[in-house]
């Protein structure tokens, strides 16, 4: 094999997770082992994973590398991430709770990851914290699209067991099957939730449970969407329809009192309980809460120079473009520029963990913070931010150039040129 | 919206199937083709499973024979394989020993059926009236040798598949499209329109559905359900703007060169085939069958007739 296997990071219920070593670029990687049952054959989970992310290629998406297919096992070959959300809070949060900085940076990217799949035609159907990945850089990415599926227009019934049951969205609690994209959005709601708080927000221990403390939080619908929503879940047979308690909407500002107006109009936009009324990820990149001009009770700054987000990736097709312009000046001075990338990644882990690291007195509190002091250290770290990328990208390239041969696609790769 | 998140075959692939590399003629293939789909039809059926799955499985099947030869791989095992698989994609699944046990009892009912065949057209030549008997099936033992190697034939159909298609699995199904189409052109209200063309996409008269014809390897979706309306459109005498520069297929972006193709691909199933054309396909559902025919043909001077 063309990886060395190192220490085991964990083991799932179909699968056991290795960090490796490739042995002709010295990259670490995930090594990912199924095993092949000889009574059920090929795992669902592992076909949907395989056929869907070897597509998906983008910053907020785990990049699934190569596919090595023997008679026992099937191993997938993954970008490796330091740790998953979940984990990420414990340690860098306080008590759980992440700073508003770090928030809305986590925040767009899981947006812009969900995005793209739904762009793609592609549900995730899975997100929650423990299957966002974060890596040194800061960046997030969306991983594990074990229960993930493609869809046309208009949707197949699917299985109404998706999504963990904490993130899984009203409408599929009720026995939706014909839900779309805007279960993965709930489930970035629930997830911009805890990120903010700590802790999850609706912790039902079963199906009806569950449904009751979204009510209790968000309040019952009105009967006109209920029936609605019911109609949809219908199976065998007309049940009549179920009574639910009628329980009053309780503002989020009291849930979330550390909140900023902004961040709880998103929040109140993500967590629709009609799924039609709930924002398109797409939609919600734009909301002002990205895009406004008083940030996290950080000092207002001269209008026209407004920050943008952490990590504001540029349209993929644009970014490959000016990736390509990028990738021939660093040709030049490679060697120079991957020892300079590196310290300059490893400087901006350290901004960043400086900025992450002070504890949030409320909103009102108006701390600066190291990473974006002034506007020059900001150019300075998004130059960093793209050098880095287009290394990371370079590197994927041999990576899948040796990755086809390897694994000789008999059919000609038809999809438009995604983002690489 | 790009239209090709399926994959379709290469002009090499199309020009010298791997088959064809191997020395089947190309009216051969096709039939096994056509034959392989059907008994994934049938088991579908059988197993009451839905017709998008069972869709999907033909798709697959057809793409798997752009990569692999008959040669290598039994078109029974495979559609076995395909449809398993598909049952999986559609949410769906099937359980192994249910797929094993309708796909045993149709392929014994084929070989029945093939006797008989055989029996009659000897009996034709010696004068004596043809008895047709009935089959009867007998169910494999529950943990019979034969149950344990189909299942492991299903298993490694799937892998190979999975493997040889490199997990290209998007299939986009045609029925969506030709609604809307029909919508578009305003032909919904024509009940006769509507049935005609749905089973145009499935390439037969709409009792026995089924999708036999590799023309969704090779054509785009729209191009398919352009092709299914046209032969409807003329069959029933409807008139739609046809003249040069104003063609109702340009509005879904379908060429007339390629829609002439696949009518021809759909309406080639339906031409007259002997009894021996029939009853052939059904000796080489496994690869033995094919080897063999192989053998028997190499004979004459060392090539392929």
């Amino acid at each position: 094999m063309n990886y060395v296997q190192l220490e085991k990071l964990g083991e799932g219920t179909y699968a056991t997770v290795f960090k490796g070593r490739s042995r002709t670029t010295n990259e670490i990687v995930a090594l990912k082992e199924i095993h092949l049952d000889a009574e059920e054959g090929t795992p669902s989970t592992a076909i949907r994973e395989i056929s869907l992310m070897k597509e998906l290629k983008h910053v907020n998406i785990v990049r699934l590398y190569d596919v090595i297919h023997t008679e026992t096992k099937l191993i997938l070959i993954f970008e490796y991430c330091e740790r998953d959300l979940k984990r990420y809070m414990d340690v860098h949060g306080d008590r759980g709770a992440l700073d508003p900085i770090t928030v809305r940076s986590f925040m767009y990217q899981l947006l812009k990851g969900t995005a793209f799949c739904h762009e793609n035609r592609v549900l995730h159907r899975d997100l929650k914290p423990q299957n966002l990945l974060i890596n040194k850089k800061g960046e997030l990415k969306l991983g594990d699209f074990g229960l993930a599926r493609a869809f046309g227009v208009p949707v197949n019934t699917f299985s109404n067991e998706v999504v963990t049951l904490w993130y899984r969205a009203p409408d599929v609690l009720m026995g939706s099957r014909t839900y779309n994209t805007s279960i993965d959005v709930w489930s970035c709601g629930c997830i911009f939730a805890e990120m903010i708080s700590g802790v999850p927000l609706f912790r039902g221990r079963d199906n009806q449970d569950q449904l009751l403390h979204i009510m209790r939080i968000i309040g019952t619908p009105d009967e006109r969407v209920l029936r609605k929503i019911q109609s949809e879940g219908q199976t065998e047979g007309t049940n009549p329809p179920k009574q639910y308690p009628r329980y009053p909407k309780i503002p989020f500002s009291q849930v979330l009192p550390k909140a900023s107006p902004q961040a709880l109009d998103l929040l109140e936009r993500l967590l629709q309980f009609d799924p039609s009324k709930r924002i398109t990820a797409a939609d919600a990149l734009s909301h002002p809460y990205f895009t406004g001009s008083v940030p996290l009770g950080l000092p207002a700054p001269a209008p026209g120079s407004m920050a943008p987000p952490a990590y504001n990736y540029p349209h993929p097709h644009a970014h490959q473009q000016q990736q390509i312009s990028q990738q021939q000046q660093q040709q030049q001075a490679h060697a120079h520029a991957q020892a300079q990338a590196q310290a300059q990644a490893q400087a901006a882990y350290l901004q960043a963990q400086a900025g992450m690291g002070h504890v949030p007195g409320g909103m009102s509190s108006g701390q600066p913070t190291a990473a974006y002091s002034s506007s020059r250290d900001h150019q300075l770290y998004q130059q960093q931010q793209a050098q880095a990328q287009a290394q990371a990208m370079m590197a994927q390239q041999a990576h899948m150039q040796a990755g086809q041969s390897q694994y000789g696609m008999q059919y000609p790769q038809q999809y438009p040129a995604g983002p690489v | 919206m790009s239209t090709s998140l399926y994959p379709l075959a290469s002009l090499p692939q199309i020009e010298k199937t791997p088959s064809r590399e191997d020395g089947i003629p190309g009216d051969l293939e096709e039939d096994l083709r056509a034959y392989g789909c059907k008994l994934i039809h049938e088991a579908g059926i059988l197993l009451k499973q839905k017709q998008v799955a069972v869709a999907t499985a033909q798709i697959l099947f057809q793409r798997f024979w752009f990569a692999t030869s008959m040669k290598q791989f039994g078109i029974g095992d495979i559609g076995m394989g395909a449809l398993y698989l598909a049952s999986k994609l559609e949410e769906c699944p099937v359980r192994i020993r249910d797929l094993v046990n309708v796909y045993d009892l149709l392929l014994q009912r084929k070989a029945h059926i093939r006797a008989q065949a055989v029996a009659s057209s000897l009996a034709s030549t010696s004068s004596s009236t043809p008895s047709w008997s009935e089959l009867k099936y007998t169910p494999m033992s529950y943990f019979g040798n034969t149950f344990y190697d189909l299942k492991e034939a299903v298993v490694v159909a799937e892998m190979q598949i999975l493997k040889r298609l490199g997990f290209n699995l998007t299939v986009v199904l045609p029925y969506n499209t030709l609604v809307n189409y029909l919508r578009v052109l305003g032909l919904t209200s024509r009940e006769d329109v509507c049935t005609k063309a749905w089973g145009y996409l499935n390439d037969a008269p709409s009792v026995e559905a089924r999708l036999q014809t590799p023309v969704y390897a090779l054509y785009s979706v729209p191009t398919i359900v352009c092709a299914a309306i046209l032969l409807t459109t003329r069959h029933l005498g409807i008139a739609l703007p046809s003249a040069p520069e104003n063609c109702w297929w340009e509005l879904f972006d379908a060429e007339w060169e390629d829609l002439s193709s696949v009518c021809g691909w759909i309406m080639r199933l339906y031409r007259e085939r002997s009894l021996e054309d029939h009853t052939r396909v059904m000796g080489m559902v496994a690869k033995k069958g094919v080897r063999q025919w192989l053998e028997e043909h190499r004979s004459v001077g060392g090539e392929v007739r």
